[in-house]
């Protein structure tokens, strides 16, 4: 029972991310109609703006000191006789990183919100009104593009970046079982849960949120009533990247940064399919599910058997429900 | 010009090859393969195998994409399936099929296998379709390499580190020189894109151009959309396991990340490139795509002077490449390579009037 809870535990928390990595498809796929297969190559350029940011910069000559590692008077005298590997000791490791971590993911932001909009304009807008084939083969010609960009621009193999949170580790009971987890996991899933939970009230409630709405229901229509479609394409691709951004910077805390992060996008295009693309409960719900699954895969059959479970499942759903356990089902006229 | 194209009976206009020009187009070219496997350096016969086995395998694409309209992104793990299925084969086979009538028993129970399996695959085709059944392929092909990589089945396949291939033997000759390859895998593509040639003309081709077009008013003009989704996808599953046996045969070793996404994207550029639903589509696609990595090698070395420190640029730079290749083909010249000279010949039909 202990073990189970632990596992499904680590399952809700890597289904977090899942759900905010998918959060950048599902708004491009509402707002446009395009199926985005390279967001994993631009959840792959966030987490490398982050490294970037937050790690080759500080690291530069011209760079401030502070930018590096602050260390404050206050800080260097609470650190002083404190024993290796203490909670504290970890909380103020990560207080001396607190301003690389600003500028890396500020940095990143940014940086990402600029590459998605140039995607937007140059290869998406000419494409208004093509087919789905032209679609999708675009952004898969995109995958290329990005990933040799990425080798070209960065050298580094594989690398470590500073963790968002203090990465103390925690313990407490639940159900009469000890459970063992990081903080910096922790807080990770709480930033995830808070952003998909902002951008689903924001699409609900605000102004910008309704047009992509409008614009998903009908978009001659919503031309008509006065919102401006091209500003709608473009806002929802700078809301993907952005978001990539962020889950690019957790995911290169949690794995390292690789070139192979860019994979992470088409399990997450699977656990879309699997929700049903256009609705963000559904998709939060199969993140969930394919997290815990693939939490209880690692604890049962080994980690390797993990990686496949998002696929798996997605064959298994569509073949079940073919648009996905919540997604609307298209009519078609001859 | 194309003139006194006048038949006369229904079996003259339904002929594979219904006028002169494509039948000494296709003469010509077998005489122009011959001089070639002849006279080619070696080099040029290797990158004219890595053609003529990537062409087999295009063409079973554009039989599924092309002409039936199903978006695959998973048709390297058929490549996969063929080549191991040979591998295999042919490893637990030695000693009781006698050499010389290897490649007479193994080819055949590869295809075979390989088409069933597509039929497996393709029963998601049924229900779903466009994006939900290229990400249904894409898993596939995911779960396809993750088995064939499992220690589980490593002494069979190799696993990880691969397997080392056999040489093809036709009945005692054994093919293991690349010009010797050249031959089989030069004649084997070229009957298989005349097959697929010969396949569009027939009614199973025009219910596949049906479905494509609007699968379900082909369903109620009385095409059965069960039977002939599963057909185009276990004929083009099957043309990849030639391939994937043809691959077996030409390198010595195996290795199962040969076979993943990155194969599947390539078999679906060359076949936007080179213009889906027609039969030249995959043979100008493939020559794209294999020559535009050496060309770049070629050009990177005669303007860095070939040193070492710019080499790690090289591989980045055909990747890019090979997508803006994809992405340019896409937004300017949707049909492909294949309407481009369809233009060429056009204007060529019509000298000297209009050109249009």
């Amino acid at each position: 029972m202990g073990q189970l809870t632990q596992f499904a535990i680590n399952g809700l928390m890597s289904g977090a991310i899942y759900a905010l990595i998918a959060v950048g498809i599902v708004s491009v796929y509402k707002a446009t109609k395009v199926v985005n297969f390279a967001h994993g190559y631009l959840i792959m350029f966030g987490a490398y703006f982050y490294y970037t940011f937050a790690v080759i910069i500080p690291g530069q000559e011209w760079a401030p000191s502070w930018l590096a590692s602050w260390e404050p008077v206050w800080l260097v005298e609470m650190k002083e006789g404190l024993p290796m590997f203490s909670p504290m000791g970890a909380v103020l490791d990560w207080v001396q990183n607190v301003p690389r971590i600003i500028f890396g993911i500020i940095g990143a932001l940014i940086a990402n919100a600029i590459v998605g909009r140039i995607i937007e304009r140059t290869l998406m807008r000419p494409l208004m009104g093509q087919s789905i084939f032209a679609m999708i083969m675009v952004t898969v010609g995109l995958i290329s593009i990005m990933s040799g960009a990425a080798s070209i621009i960065w050298t580094a193999d594989a690398d470590f970046v500073p963790h968002i949170a203090p990465n103390a580790p925690v313990r407490f009971e639940l159900f009469g079982s000890t459970i063992f987890l990081f903080g910096a996991d922790l807080v990770n899933m709480l930033i995830a849960l808070i952003i998909f939970g902002g951008i689903v009230l924001m699409v609900r409630y605000t102004k910008s949120g309704v047009a992509i709405r409008a614009t998903a229901e009908d978009q001659s229509t919503a031309y008509s009533m006065g919102i401006s479609v091209p500003k709608v394409f473009s806002r929802a691709w700078v809301l993907a990247s952005t978001t990539g951004a962020i889950a690019g910077a957790i995911l290169a805390t949690r794995n390292g940064i690789s070139p192979s992060l860019g994979l992470f996008g088409f399990s997450v295009l699977a656990i879309v399919l699997m929700g049903g693309l256009d609705s963000y409960i559904g998709v939060f719900l199969a993140a969930m599910a394919v997290g815990v699954m693939e939490a209880m895969t690692q604890w049962q059959l080994g980690g390797d058997w993990a990686e496949i479970v998002p696929y798996v499942a997605v064959l298994a759903v569509l073949l079940i429900r073919p648009h996905g356990l919540f997604g609307s089902k298209e009519v078609e006229r001859i | 010009m194309i003139n006194g194209n006048l038949k006369a009976t229904y079996a003259a206009d339904e002929r594979v090859l219904n006028n002169s020009y494509k039948q000494a187009f296709v003469y010509g070219t077998m005489l122009a393969l011959a001089f070639f496997a002849a006279f080619a350096n070696e080099y040029m016969i290797l990158i004219a195998c890595k053609m003529g086995i990537l062409l087999i395998a295009v063409v079973g694409v554009n039989i599924l994409t092309g002409y039936t309209g199903l978006v695959s992104l998973g048709h390297g793990a058929f490549v996969a399936l063929g080549a191991y299925t040979v591998t295999m084969l042919d490893n637990g086979l030695t000693g009781i099929i006698p050499n010389q009538f290897m490649f007479f028993v193994v080819v055949p129970i590869a295809i075979a296998v390989t088409a069933l399996i597509g039929v497996l695959v393709g029963l998601p085709s049924l229900r779903v379709k466009g994006l939900y059944l290229a990400v249904a392929t894409l898993a596939a092909n995911f779960i396809v390499i993750f088995l064939i990589e499992q220690d589980a089945f490593a002494p069979w396949t190799g696993g990880v580190v691969g397997i080392d291939t056999p040489d093809a033997n036709l009945l005692g000759w054994v093919l293991d020189t690349n010009r010797e390859m050249f031959i089989l895998i030069s004649v084997v593509a070229f009957t298989s894109l005349l097959a697929a040639q010969n396949l569009i003309r027939t009614r199973v081709g025009r219910a596949f151009i049906a479905i494509r077009d609007r699968d379900y008013s082909a369903e109620i003009l009385g095409i059965s959309l069960l039977r002939y989704k599963l057909t185009s996808f276990a004929l083009s599953a099957a043309y990849c396991g030639l391939a994937g046996a043809m691959f077996a045969f030409f390198y010595s070793r195996i290795l199962p990340e040969q076979f993943e996404l990155d194969l599947s994207l390539e078999l679906v550029a060359a076949l936007i490139v080179g213009g889906m639903g027609r039969t030249m589509g995959p043979v100008f696609g493939v020559m794209v795509i294999v020559m535009m990595p050496e060309v770049i090698k070629v050009f990177a070395a005669y303007f860095t002077g070939g040193d070492a420190a710019s080499a790690r640029y090289i591989s980045p730079l055909q990747e890019i490449a090979f997508g803006l290749l994809l992405v340019f083909f896409l937004l300017k010249e949707p049909l492909g390579i294949n309407h481009i000279t369809d233009r060429i010949l056009r204007a060529a039909n019509r000298w000297p009037f209009a050109r249009g």
